[in-house]
């Protein structure tokens, strides 16, 4: 029996037909669709009942199903909402969805259940106009408060010219900023204690210190930090709205810039999930290209963690340092992909080209170079005591918090567990390298920086797994959905041949269906969510990020501390806004 | 000059060095106020608060979690300054002004210990 | 009347020369920095980028001349005055050389801890005037920082006193004619020079000022030459600082005669405006209740033991 048959034996036997139906998917995720009114049952099943629990809120999010081509399957609906759960003892995701009907439906609240469904809530409400009773905040989250109408709706204009021009007024300037206006009342703060006032400072957007423009609201007594609040969206770019009116082919620079410190890491995320929709297995080689590159991401992004986080804390050198060596990475991204940052470089079905000639004389230069550096840097950072004093016991949050804020990545290493997707759920053929995963067992600011310091070296470790073994063979899948297919098979099969002329004309066609990816990404676990209708672009791309619940989570582990301290707190998070944002 | 010259005589140069600092930064104060530019921009007229108009005052009563901190620098301090002049004539003072100043740092010391038995200096 | 005209030429020539190295320091950080973190640094105007001095100053001088509508007009003006004129009346007693000193006062030494306290006046006042909230936060931890930091500042130095029997700095200099006193008062000074960094604001103690966390905390209104008061004094802090430094622990101006006193005193000093320097490349800045209780509960019972053992040896040694 599969672990799909299982769990859904167990769901079946408890909840009948009635309540559950199953459907297949692409990704091999046991999906079901709940009634609406048994939801709430149903996810509180899975997360105290079962024998084998599902603890994490991985993901919530709807679709808007009124015009797509397919949508006469079961059930008949206008919206969807959907829900990933992870559980750690089957290692398996679990999604469940719910049908709405009507022009703004709405649903239940799970606030009450996972304190990290209130943002994604609010993001639904935000994007689609769904409402969630019973949700203590139900407010818009990422487009600005003053915003008509709800960008994720299929009516809502996906392109500026479709608006009319913009202006900025004055007149518009003061609504704006009066609905910037943060109201401790609203957010259920006082405004004076006993005997002072409370102070309600702005970090953000606009300060050195929060890394982009975040906002956080501080409600201050003295320096004590009683309560804060996040105010993201200054950075949204609607890249799950773009995704519908790109082609599949045409979106992979988009992906590029969710986290823009991980750079090919989310090209892999969004194919993993385009390649399991058109049933697409890529050879051994893009296999082994891919994950060497995204290992030089990882520790080009982690570097720069590394020196941000230690100029927080008023250090000024190691990110001069550390930014050097970044270049370091960069050059040889750049020798192979011809970008740094953004490379655009992954293709549907294999990567851009072949690897450039002498790229291993690089690549060995940099695996010789750089433990060197990492020694060096840990006398200078993680020995220092005053970086010590400044993130020990500092920002904590143990392994049942961090599961129940959706907490992934090194933020969860740091609590104690060794959870690693690259190990547990392996893609991109991960199975087939040795290197260790770093854990950490207090959860404070100091241990996240452990693990991810740790993480570099076992990141350098994997590339030079690939040095060694890099396999010969093709850099792109003979697979007709290979974008573009091999020009060489398009005169000799028809399918090909058809597939380079729709990729020519229109952009691939990619089969209907649907199917999430999770990779192990520098932030945390990343997550595409591709629903295809049969078309030339995708009908939703959902984009699950690390450090939205991340963000999410501030205000409960920054209680109590200073202002300080919440600098320390932001800088071992890692986030980045565009991936808070999207 | 009538004011210099009732000062005792070490003092005049302190004197005449703080007219000259005194008039170094009016100087060059008054110096940029009339060489600069006068714009007003309505951004200007607000406090910086990272981008987002200022809410309430930054003048409001408000909590200094280091007040107690504060005031037993100010006995510490008193205290401290009887040091001074045991310091600077301590070889005509002998054993016996060591053995008194000796006792005065025990006293001190006993407070001192007191306060951070007491958790003072732990404001957090 | 010829002796009073003196007076002036020496107060003018050493003010002239010490506002020159305040703005000569401005270069220095800015390329040891650079050289310390593999960068380049201001190359561009002059040689060396040395004109980049002159360049700077010219802007701040040419910037508006801004009272915030929102802050206390007249403190705000008082403010950035109060550190530039306190640190140069400080630099009164300083003996540069057995000839050039402005004033040998025979209670130098309290003078300059005088004078030195005054100076946070000026970020108290400054951010309290701003009337913005950063750079009241800011104010609130300049006024912890001294709080933390005065209690012991003065007491580390009467080792020194006790050695020499004088506050002069005159004499105390000339009282280390045989061996530096940084060699009978390794804890005084290092004390001494901790207090100095913090009395200087400068990394790992630029607290108050903590541009990622406050922005620039206490000066963040503050901008042409009220803010050049500010940056003026805190070179000046930092040359003062480490002249004292060198007065009282390391000899002055003594060392071997193939070089002019005023040289080594030159030297000296120069050495310890390069350790701040390099103290600001390479330190993390701690939270300042942590200041406060390593202040209070480490370097306060340390001084006040070095204090006991040194009188302790000296009464022991000189025993007839």
């Amino acid at each position: 029996m599969t672990p799909t048959e299982k769990l859904a034996t167990e769901l079946m036997l408890k909840f009948g037909d009635s309540v559950l139906t199953q459907q297949q998917t692409a990704d091999e995720v046991a999906t079901f669709w709940v009634a609406k009114t048994h939801i709430l049952p149903v996810l509180a099943y899975l997360k105290k009942e079962s024998p084998e629990p599902f603890p994490l809120l991985y993901d919530l999010f709807a679709l808007d199903e009124r015009s797509r081509s397919d949508h006469k399957t079961y059930p008949s609906k206008d919206f969807t909402v959907v829900y990933h759960l992870l559980s750690f003892k089957r290692n398996q995701f679990i999604r469940l969805k719910i049908a709405l009907k009507g022009e703004y439906p709405s649903a239940q609240t799970l606030t009450h259940l996972w304190p990290s469904a209130s943002w994604y809530e609010r993001e639904v409400y935000d994007m689609f106009g769904i409402r969630f009773e019973g949700h203590p905040h139900l407010q818009r989250i990422l487009m600005p408060l003053t915003w008509q109408g709800h960008p994720l709706r299929k009516e809502h204009p996906a392109r500026a010219t479709e608006m009319g021009p913009f202006k900025l007024w004055d007149e518009k300037v003061d609504t704006e900023q009066d609905a910037l206006q943060f109201k401790p009342e609203q957010w259920g703060l006082q405004r004076h204690s006993d005997d002072a006032d409370f102070m309600f400072l702005n970090i953000g957007p606009q300060h050195p210190g929060t890394h982009g423009v975040l906002r956080i609201i501080l409600q201050l007594d003295g320096e004590d930090i009683i309560d804060a609040v996040p105010d993201i969206g200054f950075h949204h770019r609607g890249a799950e709205k773009m995704g519908e009116r790109q082609s599949w082919h045409t979106y992979i620079p988009y992906t590029d810039r969710i986290d823009y410190l991980g750079g090919v890491m989310n090209n892999l995320a969004y194919l993993l999930a385009v390649e399991k929709l058109a049933g697409i297995e890529v050879p051994d080689r893009v296999k082994v290209i891919r994950v060497m590159m995204c290992e030089f991401f990882r520790i080009a992004s982690h570097l720069v963690w590394y020196g941000t986080f230690a100029q927080d804390l008023g250090q000024l050198s190691p990110v001069f340092y550390m930014f050097t060596d970044r270049e370091k990475i960069f050059d040889i991204v750049e020798a192979i992909t011809g970008g740094r940052m953004h490379p655009n470089w992954f293709r549907i079905g294999g990567v851009a080209q072949d690897l450039p000639n002498g790229w291993d004389k690089m690549v060995a230069e940099f695996i010789a170079y750089f433990p060197k550096r990492l020694k060096e840097y840990h006398n200078m950072v993680m020995r220092n005591s005053i970086f010590k004093a400044r993130t020990v016991g500092i920002g904590i949050y143990t392994l049942e918090e961090a599961i129940e804020w959706g907490v992934t990545g090194p933020g969860l290493r740091a609590c104690g567990l060794e959870w690693d997707m690259r190990k547990k759920q392996p893609y991109s053929g991960y199975e087939n390298f040795e290197f260790d995963i770093p854990i950490a067992q207090n959860g404070d600011c100091y241990d996240r920086a452990v693990v991810r310091e740790q993480e570099m070296i076992q990141s350098l470790r994997i590339i030079e797994q690939c040095l060694k073994h890099m396999p010969e063979g093709p850099y792109k899948s003979d697979n007709s959905h290979a974008t573009p297919p091999l020009k060489k098979n398009t005169m000799q099969d028809i399918e090909t041949l058809i597939n380079h002329f729709l990729n020519v004309s229109w952009g691939p066609v990619i089969p209907k269906g649907e199917a999430m990816s999770c990779i192990e990404a520098t932030k945390g676990w990343n997550s595409y969510y591709m629903v295809s209708d049969g078309n030339t672009s995708p009908y939703r791309s959902r984009i699950r990020t690390p450090s939205f619940p991340h963000m999410q989570m501030l205000p409960y582990i920054s209680k109590g501390y200073t202002v300080a301290d919440l600098l320390s707190i932001l800088g071992s998070m890692d986030y980045v806004l565009a991936d808070i944002d999207r | 000059m009538l004011l210099l010259e009732q000062l005792p005589v070490n003092y005049a140069p302190v004197a005449f060095q703080f007219f000259v600092a005194v008039g170094f930064v009016v100087v060059t104060m008054l110096a940029t106020h009339l060489i600069g530019p006068k714009r007003k921009t309505s951004d200007k007229l607000t406090p910086f608060e990272s981008g987002v108009e200022v809410q309430g005052n930054a003048r409001h009563p408000m909590s200094v979690k280091y007040f107690l901190v504060a005031i037993l620098f100010v006995l510490f301090d008193v205290e401290v300054i009887f040091m001074y002049p045991w310091a600077v004539n301590f070889r005509e003072l002998g054993i016996l002004g060591m053995l008194e100043m000796f006792t005065f740092m025990i006293f001190l010391l006993l407070g001192f210990i007191y306060i951070i038995k007491k958790g003072a200096l732990n404001w957090e | 009347m010829s002796e009073t005209l003196n007076y002036w030429l020496v107060i003018v020539g050493i003010l002239f020369v010490l506002l020159n190295i305040a703005a000569f320091l401005i270069w220095v950080e800015r390329r040891m920095l650079a050289l310390w973190q593999d960068r380049l640094g201001p190359n561009r105007a002059g040689p060396f980028g040395l004109l980049i001095i002159l360049a700077d100053t010219l802007k701040l001088f040419f910037k508006e001349d801004w009272i915030p509508p929102f802050a206390d007009r007249h403190v705000f003006v008082i403010a950035p005055a109060v550190i530039v004129i306190s640190v140069l009346l400080s630099f009164a007693i300083i003996p540069f050389a057995p000839a050039i000193q402005i004033v040998d006062l025979n209670i130098g030494l309290l003078f300059f801890l005088g004078m030195s306290s005054l100076g946070v006046y000026s970020i108290v006042l400054g951010g309290w005037a701003s009337n913005n909230k950063y750079s009241l936060l800011g104010a609130l931890r300049g006024a912890s920082q001294m709080i933390s930091y005065e209690v012991f500042m003065g007491l580390s130095l009467m080792g020194v006193v006790m050695l020499s029997g004088s506050f002069s700095l005159r004499t105390i200099v000339e009282a280390q004619k045989d061996y530096w006193f940084v060699l009978l008062q390794p804890v005084g000074f290092v004390i001494f020079f901790i207090a100095g960094i913090a009395e200087t604001h400068r990394l790992p103690f630029d607290i108050p000022e903590a541009e990622s966390e406050l922005v620039a905390g206490f000066h963040s209104e503050y901008s042409g030459m009220k803010f050049g008061m500010f940056f003026i004094g805190e070179y000046l802090g930092i040359t003062l600082i480490s002249s004292i430094t060198v007065a009282l622990f390391f000899g002055g101006w003594l060392g071997p005669a193939f070089l002019p006193p005023l040289a080594w005193f030159a030297i000296k000093t120069a050495g310890f405006i390069l350790f701040f320097i390099l103290l600001r490349a390479s330190l993390p800045r701690p939270r300042y209740d942590q200041l406060m209780e390593y202040g209070w509960k480490i370097l306060l019972p340390l001084t006040l033991l070095n204090l006991l053992v040194t009188g302790g040896i000296i009464l022991f040694l000189n025993q007839p």
